[in-house]
């Protein structure tokens, strides 16, 4: 503006402006930030932070990332979503549900589908990000827990990390009962009924939940505050208090050349694992993108609005929930009848008991191992799951009773598509439920003592010279390996910091002569620091 | 970085990798692709198309209180029967060039051709040289079952039956065709007990013409009402108990929809009280418009099975995909 109309303000003009440093506007930019708010100390710790390379340590960033799309999508659903069961007659494109009578809810929810502009492109990706979300967790948790990752001193992330699970599966629940479809409708009931198996309290738990009898107008909107604001304003807490640890208690690696339990080997935060992580997020974005827009999930204008005189059949919960409808299944028809009383064992222990063990179990686990092998040391070098045979079958043994039970809520569907009785199907499903952790325990205890026994399986070989004598003998020599099979990466090297630092003077002549910046200098970006 | 591997070589296995996922995710689609066409078109079979004139059903509307209305040609035979809700009309007006005698003599023949193995001579279920029943089940009765039923089972190609013993019979290309579905249902239809050459115990063929003016909201409320349950919502059917099942309705004709309704095959309940001809057509229409020409938005309906398969493709390829490009990214020491 001031170069248009021919002013100049005093000591502003081009030539006179100070030069700036080797960092360039940026590195000039962060300067004047740190003049005023002092920055630089915990800015440089953070863009120091080591992340080691291991992939397995991704995981919990597809958790992270795709919680940034729930978050996103998820806003963009709420300026059209109407959380109330008030009564309205639907007209829209949908001709087979036009004039009936539904709820606003459902209502709002066909119009994201139908007329909203992308707003059943943002429906689908908010579903499918959920999905992934709930899986990424549990990988990232299996991860953890297989590699040990849980011990001394980091039980309590183990803790945060397996409530925001359970956080994210009630979450995913209430957020598929939202639109108050058919199918979501019957999860619903499920739950009200599963509430009301509770011996004692049961049926005022019910009630105070639903605001009184099944169905009700209640619900909707309880639910619709449960998913968009408390529920998540926990899970973003827990989510800071999970990262914060995560930084203030660095993080593990798995052993190997250079690392100890005394430092961390890895990339920093920049420039590498700055350019990984964000990559990675615009992957994961475009993979949720993807599957919202060619694959089709929850198309509530099949099902309906829900009334609780209509259900249908083959009905599932998501995912997440299937362990627990299946073990509602496979559960046999028990039930307790007497002084005037029903306690209906068939849903109390299949949908109250049972996952009150799985999760106490989980939250336990630190605790047990600890008690079991009297291990009371900090732990920063990872196992190798085959060095835990006991842990890793266990692990085995409960991801298998889980999955048995995943299958096992799809019974109905494994009999219709393979053409064998539904009764065959469910006895089958009642015997694999006990059969499978057991044989899975086994199985993987011994796979893990086999793998012990094998001296360097899994390693890299041995490099070996075939020759061949006059004689016509064939000899193998082993040799040392070529430079290029030798482990570099392991190998410390120093990266010049960014703020408050100045980079080292042969970085800086090195970088010159090339006509770079210091950071470009060095063929690897792997540092090492003490913890 | 200087890895075992140089960066390139990396990247090249990290898109191999993804490659691979990739040819994966199309099979999956092209089978899914073609596991839906083969859904919606079940093999032609050459059928004698026989025109079928509009009955005399909108002459007569639903105020009249009678339990029973009767309508008789001018030459004295039976057109028409049906109470105040439920209207059923004869086969043997939709056949041209057949005298009744010549269509239940064709009846007959066919009947002892292709029934009276199992169903026995005289249709009562006691096969000739007592032919064991599969499963010790005996044989259905087919006397006084109505021409609905018989068109039913013969055009759904599920009689005759198939010659390895089913629990229940499952839809199959028609061995017979429409005509001589039609001349064994008049034969059949003379070895009612209750009264020979009368027509009115049974359900005859439903009136599926005018499916155009019916209203798909309701057809939609009452299959949501009276069909999901077992059919499933969204009409891919499902198992039920002891090896019977609900079968899938995509690729069920109209009239075959409307004669289950009206005469309950198998498991499936009668509805016949409590849905009126106008109902019936419009759960035909919605079954026939709208279950198996879906207006479905929103990418590849994963066939339909909910979040069984939702749940398969959210952890297969979402999960999946984006580990395998952590793998990729990441550092496999």
């Amino acid at each position: 503006m001031t170069a248009r109309l021919g002013m100049r303000l005093p000591g502003r003009s081009k030539k006179e402006r100070e030069p700036l440093g080797p960092y360039g506007r940026v590195g000039k930019a962060v300067e004047e930030l740190d003049e005023r708010l002092g920055i630089a100390k915990g800015g440089k710790t953070f863009l120091d932070k080591i992340f080691p390379d291991h992939w397995s340590f991704m995981l919990g960033e597809i958790a992270l990332y795709t919680f940034v799309i729930l978050l996103v999508t998820g806003v963009f659903l709420t300026l059209y979503y109407v959380p109330s069961s008030a009564l309205t007659i639907y007209h829209g494109p949908y001709k087979p549900l036009d004039g009936q009578l539904v709820s606003q809810a459902f209502s709002s929810t066909m119009d994201l589908s139908f007329t909203v502009r992308a707003g059943l492109l943002m429906r689908q990706m908010h579903h499918w990000a959920c999905d992934i979300f709930v899986g990424a967790i549990v990988l990232h948790m299996a991860r953890v827990f297989f590699t040990g990752a849980f011990r001394k001193p980091r039980e309590l992330n183990w803790t945060i990390g397996l409530t925001m699970l359970i956080l994210a599966i009630l979450n995913g629940f209430i957020g598929y009962s939202l639109p108050d479809d058919l199918i979501s409708g019957t999860g619903i009931r499920i739950a009200y009924s599963i509430l009301l198996s509770i011996p004692v309290v049961g049926s005022y738990l019910a009630f105070f939940l639903f605001g009184g009898n099944f169905p009700g107008t209640s619900i909707i909107p309880r639910f619709y505050v449960l998913h968009v604001l408390i529920i998540p304003a926990v899970l973003v807490g827990l989510l800071g208090a999970h990262l914060f640890l995560l930084v203030r208690q660095k993080h593990t690696q798995f052993p190997g050349p250079g690392k100890t339990e005394r430092n961390v080997v890895g990339s920093p935060m920049y420039p590498v694992f700055m350019a990984k992580t964000t990559g990675f997020l615009f992957m994961i974005s475009g993979v949720v993108a993807l599957l919202g827009t060619f694959f089709q999930v929850n198309p509530i204008w099949q099902f309906g609005q829900y009334k609780a005189s209509n259900i249908s059949y083959a009905v599932q919960p998501d995912w997440y929930m299937g362990w627990l409808d299946g073990a509602l299944r496979v559960m046999p028809a028990w039930e307790f009848v007497g002084w005037g009383h029903t306690i209906p064992f068939n849903v109390f222990v299949p949908a109250i008991i049972f996952p009150g063990i799985i999760f106490n179990i989980c939250y336990a686990w630190p605790a047990i191992e600890r008690r079991y092998t009297k291990d009371n040391l900090l732990h920063n070098l990872l196992d190798r799951p085959r060095d835990r045979p006991k842990r890793t079958a266990a692990g085995a043994a409960m991801l298998g009773l889980l999955s048995t039970l995943f299958v096992a809520s799809a019974t109905d569907v494994l009999a219709n598509f393979f053409k064998i009785s539904l009764n065959t199907v469910l006895v089958s499903m009642r015997v694999l439920t006990v059969i499978v952790p057991v044989i899975a325990y086994f199985l993987t205890y011994r796979i893990c003592k086999e793998l012990q026994a094998v001296p360097g399986a899994g390693k890299r070989k041995v490099v070996n010279v075939v020759a061949m004598t006059e004689g016509g003998e064939y000899t193998a020599t082993p040799v040392a390996p070529p430079p290029e099979l030798v482990d570099h990466e392991l190998d410390a090297e120093p990266v010049p910091g960014l703020i408050g630092e100045d980079a080292p003077a042969d970085a800086v002549a090195a970088a010159a002569a090339v006509g770079g910046r210091p950071g470009n200098v060095g063929t690897s970006s792997v540092r090492t620091v003490p913890r | 970085m200087a890895p075992r591997l140089t960066s390139s070589a990396r990247q090249l296995v990290g898109a191999a990798l993804l490659g691979v996922t990739v040819v994966l995710g199309l099979l999956s689609f092209a089978g899914a692709a073609e596991a839906a066409t083969v859904k919606g078109s079940p093999p032609k079979v050459e059928q004698q198309v026989i025109p079928r004139p509009t009955p005399y059903y909108d002459q007569f509307n639903s105020g009249m209180a009678s339990s029973s209305i009767r309508v008789f040609g001018t030459n004295g035979q039976l057109l028409m029967y049906g109470n105040r809700d439920v209207k059923y009309y004869l086969p043997q007006m939709l056949v041209s060039g057949k005298t009744p005698a010549a269509l239940w003599a064709l009846g007959y023949q066919l009947f002892e051709q292709n029934c009276s193995a199992c169903h026995g001579v005289e249709a009562d279920g006691v096969p000739p040289a007592n032919t064991p029943s599969p499963g010790n089940v005996p044989y259905p009765n087919l006397t006084g079952l109505g021409p609905a039923t018989y068109d039913f089972w013969i055009e759904s190609g599920r009689m005759p039956a198939a010659s390895t013993p089913q629990t229940q019979p499952m839809r199959r290309p028609a061995r017979l065709n429409e005509l001589q579905a039609l001349a064994i249902s008049d034969f059949l239809n003379t070895k009612s007990p209750q009264c020979p050459l009368c027509y009115a115990a049974s359900p005859f063929v439903p009136n599926v013409l005018d499916l155009a003016t019916a209203n798909l909201s309701d057809g939609a409320a009452l299959f949501a009402l009276n069909c999901a349950a077992c059919h499933t919502i969204t009409g891919d059917g499902d198992a039920l108990a002891n090896s019977t099942f609900a079968p899938s309705l995509r690729d069920v004709p109209a009239r075959q929809v409307a004669e289950a309704l009206r005469t309950g095959p198998g498991n499936m309940p009668v509805f016949s009280g409590n849905l009126t001809d106008a109902q019936l057509r419009d759960v035909v229409a919605y079954v026939t418009e709208k279950i198996q020409h879906p207006q479905n938005p929103g990418g590849l309906g994963l066939g339909g099975i909910g979040p069984v398969a939702e749940g398969f493709i959210g952890l297969a390829l979402g999960v999946g995909l984006l580990a395998l490009v952590g793998f990729w990214i990441g550092d496999r020491s």
